[in-house]
């Protein structure tokens, strides 16, 4: 079960960073239109910056992981570290072993996270 | 004599393995494997024969022309309709926006209404939704009750779209005097429901005599003994790679005499009659409807892909997806039981399809850890997003079976059911 690494069973069980922030500076709603998973995600953001992130939203075990991972990953960065992390950057950090039909799994919370910077 | 070891040793992708194991393919209603015969047809297209069809006076256009004229011939036979009848698209989404297009467009008014159901795929609900927003009409949805069945009496409701007027309910509250287009699945894609196409064109040709019918028989005319005639409808439409043809070929069969009133969708090379500077007639049907250098080879495969079905008998095939699908679903009821699955839709009256989910794991993930066991299954929406978010999840996983599956997969899929829980205990 090369996909089902324990690190993406534990983020998938205990979800790291989930739940709102009131005040955020960007809210955005992203959706998988092949299976109907979506994540809205909270960011408040300081010059340019992300200085915290939540997120909600239900998915699959790659794509609840790949939000969790991503949320411990992106604080402090800003626009071009983020676009520099790359969709690339998100297969690495779920351990390099992701399908083609599971890309958009993976990339859920990313694709989201890119249009904070909007 | 159905012998499925016979069968399956036609189609050469079956010997493939899959992370060490055995193919199980169980996304038929996706696309068919192809038998041998129909790979070969098209091959010896292509190394023997190639060149356009149409006009050609030398030996190998003739002999192209004629594979496609015995292949029209034949399909028309399949489907119980005449020859220039048929007509070769793209796939099953094509010929119904054929339909929408170029019958919609001049015959559908505001203060008009569709019906179509909500165990529509897309391909069947998309085209009429934007029918229905360019000329202001009515777009009606008959709904399903909990075992994705349509309901013949249900409860009326509207809801305000987007430039758009949906009425949902059941037959007998949306048929009356403002249809005029009447367009619903032989087979349900998802859930597998085996609509009542008889019984339901008789209440159509009673409560809403003025309207036409049209039958997406995507699921439907590959499973199923299929007359256009018996069933009293206007328009079917199908694709060939769900019936052992290849991919890039689809039918729209129709009325001759409502084609003939109907204005060319696609303009072009192939579809005029004659041509001048500023202006062109129509070719005669089918060609009116057949703009450009159709995909030869693969309406040649598709006319070998009929043979094929003929010869093992569309009966035959029935009876086998029928005994396979209450194999399956007996033993699916009983992981229900034990509370690992939740099952969806009808006891009857039902195509080979199992759609369900595992308790506590998501369709994708379920979908993946039986494809490292070997076995192909969807997951997602299956192109029928209303449907699926009706019984309340986002996805589901689905299991579909043809002619080449056997009880033996069955068991196989079953058993490794029980593995997907634990890659998350």
């Amino acid at each position: 079960m090369s996909e089902y690494r324990e690190i993406i069973i534990d983020h998938f069980k205990n979800p790291r960073n989930q739940g709102e922030i009131i005040d955020a500076d960007k809210v955005i709603d992203e959706t998988n239109s092949s299976c109907g998973d979506l994540i809205k995600i909270f960011v408040k953001l300081l010059n340019g910056k992300i200085m915290d992130i939540k997120w909600q939203g239900v998915g699959c075990a790659i794509s609840t992981a790949g939000a969790s991972m991503l949320s411990e990953k992106v604080v402090g960065m800003n626009k071009s570290d983020l676009e520099s992390f790359g969709e690339s950057g998100v297969v690495k950090m779920l351990g390099g072993e992701i399908n083609a039909g599971r890309m958009k799994c993976a990339t859920l919370a990313y694709r989201g996270l890119l249009k904070v910077f909007d | 004599m159905f012998d499925v070891n016979k069968i399956r040793a036609d189609f050469p992708i079956l010997t493939r393995k899959i992370h060490g194991h055995n193919l199980v393919y169980f996304d038929s209603g996706a696309t068919s494997q192809k038998p041998e015969a129909v790979i070969e047809a098209m091959n010896r297209y292509y190394r023997e024969t190639n060149a356009n069809i149409h006009r050609g006076v030398y030996e190998m256009s003739v002999e192209s022309t004629q594979l496609v004229d015995d292949t029209r011939r034949n399909v028309a036979k399949f489907v119980g309709g005449e020859s220039e009848e048929i007509i070769f698209t793209k796939n099953t989404t094509e010929s119904i926006n054929l339909v929408a297009y170029s019958w919609g467009d001049e015959n559908i008014r505001s203060g008009d209404a569709v019906v179509i159901t909500k165990l529509e795929h897309h391909s069947n609900m998309i085209p009429w939704q934007e029918l229905c927003r360019r000329k202001g009409a009515e777009l009606r949805v008959v709904d399903v009750n909990e075992n994705g069945e349509l309901v013949e009496n249900g409860e009326e409701k509207i809801l305000d779209g987007k430039e758009i007027l949906v009425k949902t309910g059941g037959w007998r509250n949306l048929l009356d005097s403002d249809v005029k287009m009447v367009a619903f699945t032989g087979q349900s894609n998802v859930l597998g429901t085996v609509t009542a196409v008889s019984e339901i064109v008789r209440m159509v040709k009673k409560l809403s005599p003025q309207s036409l019918i049209l039958i997406d028989g995507a699921q439907m005319v590959p499973h199923m003994k299929t007359n256009v005639r018996s069933l009293d409808i206007d328009f079917l439409a199908f694709s060939g790679h769900k019936m052992c043809g290849p991919t890039g070929v689809g039918v729209l069969w129709g009325k001759r005499e409502i084609l003939n009133k109907m204005k060319p969708f696609l303009f072009g090379g192939d579809m005029i009659g004659e041509v001048n500077l500023s202006s062109a007639t129509w070719a005669e049907l089918p060609s009116k409807f057949e703009a450009g250098t159709p995909d030869i080879a693969g309406i040649i495969g598709l006319g070998e892909a009929i043979k094929y079905l003929w010869g093992i008998g569309m009966d035959e095939i029935r009876n086998h997806e029928k005994e396979l699908t209450e194999y399956a679903l007996e033993k699916m009821k009983q992981l229900e039981k034990e509370n690992l699955i939740i099952n969806y839709g009808p006891e009857k009256n039902r195509g080979g399809v199992l759609s369900f989910n595992v308790k506590g794991v998501h369709a994708h993930d379920t979908a993946q850890i039986l494809n490292n066991f070997g076995i192909a299954v969807r997951s997602g929406q299956h192109c029928a997003a209303p449907l699926v978010i009706n019984f309340g999840v986002s996805a589901m996983v689905r299991a579909t079976f043809y002619l080449y599956n056997t009880r033996e997969e069955i068991d196989y899929f079953i058993d490794k059911i029980r593995e997907v829980p634990k890659v998350f205990a």
